[in-house]
């Protein structure tokens, strides 16, 4: 919210500039955005009075003038202006002088003639036509009252104030009023808060003459007061009503609108204006509107109203949308002879709701939605009946309507002293949060250490002792909060198991080169068909947002496959020769439901690779490493994910489950994706990582006995998968068995259409004996017998 | 000539000859020329059978001692060349040691997982446990036990996104603060790090996901002093000796009294830079008291224990620690970015 200075210094002093003002606030919990000084860019502009004004000789729209500034010798300026005359009283920027837009004043000459300064326009001010009626679009800004020449011009254009913009906090909506800040400050300062004497000067008659109201729906109006003011005399506000209105970032309307506006901004109470005239059977119905109902606000757009939306009716119509805009036939105009103030208080969640419907949110809205205190309304109302006398708007008719059905009650928080500070951490002393709640205006009553604090009207936000806390703590000074570590009972503390298999994965894979990597937990529902996933597969069961920012992000993921193949694509179209990629997300399946009825959630490992060094197996190796480096034991078998490519694909089991998918992306999948080049990529489910990873145990004993390494080559149908095949061959081989490896494929016409040689390498050893050549030979005859009877494969002979 | 004579005129040919020795094989040869089987001394030797009995010993003796000392010079002229071959061998070696190399690849963790592991280390040193929670959350965890009744203009500042009326995507990790008060007696150390999303449109400061740690201290007499103390000790340990913090009042519905929570700049130590505008403070996180109200609503007798509460957002931190500029580039997983974290 924004304030100036000078209404602020009205009800509390502020004996320090802007900047340590600023911090005081901020300390004592009132933020602040930044204040700004309105004259900052206008410097050296003064008051001059124009004593000849001659045409150009050169020029057909041009002036030659002279001005008095009030120095020895008048000025010289040309100045372009239709408006300038002889006699004249303007702003003149001599040389040197600063203007807004960062622009200097240099000494020159204009087709010849010498201009020493330049008489303002009030746009070259940055003064608004609604501060300064008498600027004029076309020409310069003339003076209307008398200023001593050489005058800055800053004080007499509202520029010679500061601004605050204050951030008031959400459970604090009495700072959304000058007097709210003007309390604060007072406090913040170590001055006092004057409030001003409000009396209001009756004029007789009676308001119930003029008309009758009705609350229908008290439950979102609980508070409505209504004030007549007959004899309207609408005109221009005063020059200073103008300026604290410009500097609080509201235009001037007429005194009317502008008094209505300025109690709000004062007091924090939204008010409304009502041209009573207008408003049909001079009835004012607060009632919720019904099927069909209409309303053309201030702004002159018609907005259907949805049933029970709150709004203020004459006897026939519904005319404004109650707390948010008023209506534009009752709007308030030259013509306006009488005039109905409204000072309601209208419930939270309904101006919230109903403002969010129609899309309008008003000074007015905001204030609603944050709560405006109902107990402080009469005072607001009486404000600016105040101020139609002041300002002599009108004639204030003799009663007030105040239709509040259950007046709130004064709010009591009774609470120990030293639980309040205790709480705190600071040692305030008890009479100091006593003083303290006093200047903050509760009404504290004390024994020994119970007191018992009145809330301030104003406060809605006080409800116990952990909130006077609060308030104790702020004015003492947060900066007095000491440095105390933690006491009391240790705790054991660390990382979950999960978390601690997520970093030993980490560990693993980026010492392979990957990077990590993280995406959004949403994406695209068509991802899934870029998948080629078939029609009934689960994971395109996918949890969708009610309010998503787009269609692109409007599912939550059941794959973490699309990021990472779009991560792929990018570095590769970004000309990043290569790339290993994992991230380590969760996956959420609205199939299945925990018992409180949430999507199950589980975090999946997904891997990607591109670049000359990699390929198939180079990533199916990386993922045989991790899973060895868990404990996890696999064996690979031909896989059938549908995103990968059918002759390169795979997927890694331990026993029957499988824990790793592999392949190169199939060719389709990866136009899908806008991917130039091949890559491989692999998913893992952790949850399965989890429940299978196992503990190292412990380590074998350095062995003692010499080992043998037999070579076998088999022939075999090119077709064989050797992977299941040598881990069948290993176990054939039983205990004895130290390692078992491939290490050559030959392919030969010699050796047959579709037929292949590999040559597998076996290491045996004894734990306690040297081997036998006939356990030797046993064990080879066992391997070989499973490699002929289950696969096929005979010695090459 | 006499014998003296013939050894001399050997012992001057010889020396003559190994100083033309330059490698073994030559010097293998003289010392057969010398004193092989057909060597000059060897030679000499037989010759003594000319002498007289009377001038044997003499003479053999003569021999003898030109032949040590002959032998020896071989031996000094053989530990020559094996020096002078090795070091020309070494010579032959000789690599530009400062020529360029590639470095093995090595990869890393995400910025983000960097700053979370910094402050989980931090954290679980002073005894709290790491815990997590759903991501997809009731509205009953996420709002209404943080204090955030429905309508309450709160939920505004949280653009929230919806799965249904009663399930949202969590705006925070705070609802982990009531899943673990639900669940646990005092006294409570967690910290909940993890995933949180807003409705908010991606620019360079704002991510519809991004992650947050929450902390929770429950226990008898916690304040806001433990609450300072517990920061100051993780803005040391993340941000160094000298990092501070400073409190400024603030307001969250889930915390009473709440804070808002500057550290020291670490650009600058505190005078007053471009990255903390001039202030010398950086705003890195939120807390304060968990409101009685909310340790109530979560079975916690507000009267025996007190705690305290506090939000940290890790984008932020990373791209202050970094100097990343772009909230985007942490999404988007260009190697030339994700390359430069170590």
């Amino acid at each position: 919210m924004k304030i100036p200075m000078r209404w602020i210094r009205d009800y509390a002093e502020i004996p320090m500039d802007a900047a340590a003002y600023q911090d005081k606030m901020i300390m004592i919990g009132d933020g602040v955005e930044g204040y700004e000084y309105l004259g900052a860019e206008v410097e050296g502009v003064v008051v001059g009075r124009v004593l000849t004004c001659e045409p150009h000789p050169n020029s057909d729209h041009l002036h030659v003038t002279t001005v008095d500034v009030g120095e020895a010798e008048p000025l010289h300026v040309v100045c372009g202006a239709p408006n300038v005359a002889a006699g004249q009283l303007v702003p003149v920027a001599k040389v040197g002088a600063k203007l807004p837009g960062g622009v200097t004043i240099k000494k020159g000459k204009l087709r010849g003639e010498v201009s020493e300064g330049m008489i303002c326009s009030g746009e070259e001010l940055g003064v608004p036509v609604e501060l300064y009626p008498s600027v004029g679009a076309a020409g310069i800004l003339v003076f209307q009252e008398d200023y001593p020449l050489g005058a800055d011009v800053r004080p007499i254009l509202g520029l010679d104030d500061t601004v605050m913009d204050f951030e008031v906090l959400a459970n604090r909506p009495d700072c959304l009023s000058v007097w709210g800040i003007a309390r604060e400050t007072a406090v913040a300062c170590g001055t006092e808060f004057h409030k001003p004497e409000i009396h209001v000067k009756e004029a007789g008659g009676d308001i119930h003459d003029y008309v009758s109201i009705e609350v229908k729906d008290p439950d979102l109006c609980p508070r409505y007061i209504a004030r007549v003011i007959k004899d309207v005399r609408v005109g221009p506000s005063p020059k200073w009503l103008r300026e604290y209105l410009y500097g609080a970032g509201m235009r001037s309307i007429n005194n009317v609108v502008d008094i209505t506006n300025f109690v709000m901004l004062e007091t924090g109470h939204p008010m409304h204006a009502f041209d009573l005239d207008k408003v049909e059977g001079h009835k004012i119905i607060v009632r919720r509107t019904v099927e069909g109902e209409h309303i053309t606000t201030l702004d002159g757009k018609q907005h259907p109203m949805q049933p029970g939306q709150l709004a203020i009716c004459d006897a026939v119509k519904p005319s404004c949308v109650a707390g948010v805009m008023g209506g534009e036939e009752s709007e308030i105009t030259e013509s306006t002879k009488t005039v109905m103030f409204e000072c309601a208080v209208f419930d939270q969640a309904s101006t919230r709701l109903t403002s969010r419907a129609l899309g309008i949110r008003t000074e007015s809205s905001g204030r609603f939605e944050k709560g405006v205190s109902v107990r402080t309304a009469m005072e607001a109302i009486e404000r600016a009946c105040q101020m139609i006398n002041e300002l002599d708007a009108g004639d204030v008719v003799s009663g007030v309507i105040d239709l509040y059905p259950n007046p709130a009650q004064e709010q009591t928080v009774t609470a120990s002293l030293e639980k309040i500070t205790r709480r705190t951490g600071v040692e305030i002393p008890p009479e100091t949060v006593v003083e303290i709640l006093r200047r903050l205006h509760f009404g504290v009553t004390r024994d020994g250490d119970t007191i018992t604090a009145a809330v301030p009207d104003f406060r809605q936000d006080v409800e116990g002792p952990a909130d006077l806390s609060e308030e104790a703590l702020r004015v003492y000074g947060y900066d007095k909060i000491p440095s105390t570590r933690l006491r009391g009972e240790t705790t054991a503390g660390g990382r979950s198991e999960e978390m601690r298999l997520r970093d030993r994965i980490a560990r693993v894979l980026t010492g392979l080169g990957f990077y990590e990597i993280m995406n959004y937990s949403f994406v695209s529902p068509r991802t899934v068909d870029r998948l080629h996933l078939a029609e009934d597969d689960p994971r395109r069961d996918m949890l969708a947002i009610r309010n998503p920012l787009g269609e692109d992000t409007s599912v939550m993921r059941t794959t973490l496959m699309p990021d990472m193949l779009k991560t792929l694509a990018l570095n590769m179209n970004h000309g990043n020769e290569r790339a290993r990629l994992y991230e380590m997300s969760t996956v959420y399946d609205p199939a299945h439901r925990t018992a409180e009825g949430l999507p199950e959630e589980h975090r999946v490992l997904t891997l990607g690779a591109y670049g000359k060094e990699e390929d198939f197996f180079s990533l199916r190796a990386v993922c045989e490493r991790l899973l060895n480096q868990l404990g996890v034991a696999t064996v690979p078998y031909v896989g059938s994910e549908p995103y990968l490519h059918p002759g390169r694909r795979a997927e890694l089991r331990c026993g029957d489950e499988v824990v790793c998918v592999i392949g190169e992306v199939h060719p389709d999948v990866r136009e899908g994706f806008d991917m130039p080049g091949r890559a491989w990529v692999a998913e893992m489910s952790l949850v399965a990582l989890a429940k299978l990873a196992a503990p190292m145990g412990v380590v074998k004993p350095m062995p003692r006995y010499p080992a043998v390494t037999r070579d076998l080559s088999l022939v075999m149908a090119e077709s064989t998968q050797v992977g299941p095949m040598l881990h069948d061959m290993a176990e054939a081989a039983g205990a004895i068995l130290e390692d078992a490896r491939m290490f050559d494929v030959f392919r030969s016409p010699v050796l047959g259409l579709d037929r292949k040689s590999v040559a597998f390498s076996f290491t045996l050893r004894g734990a306690d004996h040297t081997l036998t050549e006939e356990e030797i030979t046993r064990a080879m005859n066992k391997i070989l017998k499973v490699a002929g009877e289950k696969y096929g494969a005979a010695i090459r002979g | 000539m006499g014998m003296k004579e013939r050894i001399a005129e050997i012992h001057e040919a010889m020396l003559r000859e190994l100083a033309g020795t330059d490698e073994m094989k030559s010097l293998e040869a003289l010392r057969v020329k010398v004193l092989g089987k057909k060597g000059d001394l060897t030679a000499l030797l037989r010759s003594m059978g000319q002498l007289s009995p009377e001038e044997r010993p003499a003479a053999g003796a003569l021999i003898n001692e030109e032949r040590e000392r002959i032998t020896a010079l071989l031996e000094e002229r053989a530990q020559t060349l094996k020096e002078m071959a090795r070091k020309e061998a070494l010579k032959r070696e000789t690599i530009d040691v400062t020529e360029p190399v590639t470095m093995p690849a090595i990869g890393s963790e995400h910025p983000v997982t960097l700053v979370m592991n910094e402050m989980i280390d931090c954290f679980t040193g002073m005894g709290f446990e790491v815990v997590e929670g759903p991501e997809v959350e009731l509205d009953h965890y996420n709002f209404e036990l943080m204090n955030i009744p429905k309508n309450h203009p709160a939920r505004d500042a949280q653009d929230t996104f919806y799965v249904d009326d009663n399930i949202v995507l969590r705006t925070h990790t705070s609802p982990m603060q009531a899943r673990t008060m639900l669940t646990r007696k005092p006294p409570i150390r967690v910290i909940c790090p993890g995933r949180v999303f807003r409705a908010d449109e991606v620019d360079a400061t704002h991510s519809p996901v991004f992650h947050q740690m929450e902390g929770l201290v429950i226990d008898k007499d916690v304040t806001m002093a433990d609450l300072r103390g517990t920061l100051n000790a993780f803005a040391e340990y993340v941000y160094g000796k000298g990092i501070t913090t400073r409190f400024r009042p603030s307001f969250f519905p889930f915390t009473e009294p709440s804070t808002e929570v500057d550290l020291t700049c670490a650009a600058c130590h505190g005078k007053g830079c471009r990255v903390c505008k001039g202030t010398g403070w950086i705003e890195v996180l939120g807390g304060g008291m968990v409101n009685p109200k909310v340790l109530e609503m979560c079975g916690i007798d507000s009267s025996v224990y007190s705690g305290f509460a506090f939000g940290i957002g890790l984008e932020r931190i990373a791209m202050q620690r970094y100097g990343i500029p772009d909230m985007r580039l942490m999404y988007e997983g260009d190697v030339r970015f994700l390359g430069q974290f170590r």
